[in-house]
């Protein structure tokens, strides 16, 4: 099988490669898995808290190089988008891009899938911060 | 789930036959590969996961004489083609049964309880095993970039081995619970429960099912450094 052009680019000079600090409220962190070729992907974004946009996004992925393409091509998709826009990029999107075969069709799946996990970490830290504020306040009361 | 069917026709002498049967109990003509069932059953086997290797292979041997094309020379076109379909199903069937991992995987697929999707199959996959897995390659990605580097060989080889050692323990473990797993569902096949208590039977496959997604990561880890230890 041979891999499309752009898939050997993200794959040689792939982007936005890295880590962002995990316990940052602003940044979500995605892991996901393929079992079926033990593959597993680390995406991350990072959200202005002032613009509700996506500064930064970073990846990390241990897999084929469709796997690797679709990670790096999500990263790059998703700076400058808002959450809602970020959850609105479907695997379809990258299949096309990127013109995978019907078998690497699972990457594009575990990139979506990742975006999808990184948002929701994002938006669970987003709702504990603020319980957390609200439980602190009658702890202090009953000092 | 359908229940599965339980006979078969004889295309020759129009007979009816159980559905595990090779050659028609009417006229002893080989039957057609049509209604069939899995290859537990195609094999004389239960749907169990403790095969006799020994058992199996004579099976696989006995079968593979009986169905041989050669036997069919001189016979009808449709025997010589059932001839040849029986003894493809019976080459797949023997493949698939040989090997612990690819039984579990077709018994998994025909109780239903393969993965719908990559996502369904994703989430059965525990996060601590995924953190754990990734923190290993990271480790293992250091290693290399050490190595490329010109680390003399005690530097990287010490971690490499070190890297090996949990990998290597949760590999042991995860062998040890598919087989206690196993163990559990063929209890299940011995009692009947298998088939007359679908609830309980569920749970072993879904316990079963769960374990199996994970080995990939532990196989192909280990895989990794292996490879980064024999170069």
């Amino acid at each position: 099988m041979a891999y499309s052009e752009k898939v050997i680019d993200h794959y040689e000079n792939p982007r936005n490669v890295g880590s962002l600090p995990k316990d940052d409220v602003n940044v979500g962190t995605g892991l996901v898995g393929a079992p079926e070729c033990g593959d597993v992907m680390k995406l991350q974004v990072k959200v202005n808290p002032a613009t509700g946009v996506i500064d930064d996004a970073k990846f990390k992925t241990f897999g084929c190089g469709s796997a690797i393409a679709s990670s790096s091509l999500a990263t790059e998709w998703l700076k400058g988008k808002s959450v809602d826009e970020a959850l609105a990029i479907k695997n379809t999107d990258i299949v096309n891009e990127l013109s995978l075969p019907p078998v690497k069709i699972h990457c594009s799946v575990l990139a979506e899938d990742a975006i999808k996990a990184a948002i929701a970490d994002y938006k669970k830290k987003q709702g504990t911060t603020m319980s957390a504020a609200e439980k602190a306040q009658p702890t202090v009361q009953t000092i | 789930m359908s229940s599965p069917a339980t006979l078969q026709v004889c295309r020759e002498c129009g007979g009816g036959a159980p559905v595990d049967v090779h050659f028609c109990p009417q006229c002893s003509k080989i039957l057609t590969l049509g209604r069939h069932g899995d290859y537990f059953a195609f094999l004389g086997l239960p749907r169990k996961l403790g095969i006799d290797a020994e058992d199996l292979e004579q099976r696989f041997r006995g079968l593979s004489r009986q169905f041989h094309p050669d036997y069919f020379y001189n016979a009808t076109p449709a025997e010589r083609r059932a001839s040849l379909e029986r003894s493809s199903y019976l080459n797949d069937a023997y493949r698939t049964l040989k090997q612990p991992m690819t039984r579990i995987e077709y018994l998994l697929q025909v109780e239903g309880l393969a993965p719908t999707s990559p996502q369904e199959a994703s989430r059965q996959v525990p996060p601590a095993l995924l953190e754990e897995v990734f923190a290993l390659n990271e480790e293992l990605d250091e290693i290399r970039d050490l190595r490329a580097g010109g680390a003399p060989p005690e530097i990287w080889k010490s971690r490499l081995e070190r890297a090996r050692g949990p990998i290597e323990t949760k590999r042991v473990a995860h062998e040890a619970k598919l087989q206690e797993l196993s163990a559990r569902w063929d209890a299940l096949v011995d009692s009947g429960a298998s088939v007359g208590d679908r609830r309980a039977a569920n749970e072993a496959l879904e316990a079963l099912r769960d374990r199996f997604l994970e080995r990939n990561y532990i196989t192909n880890l280990l895989a990794g450094i292996e490879r980064e230890l024999s170069q």
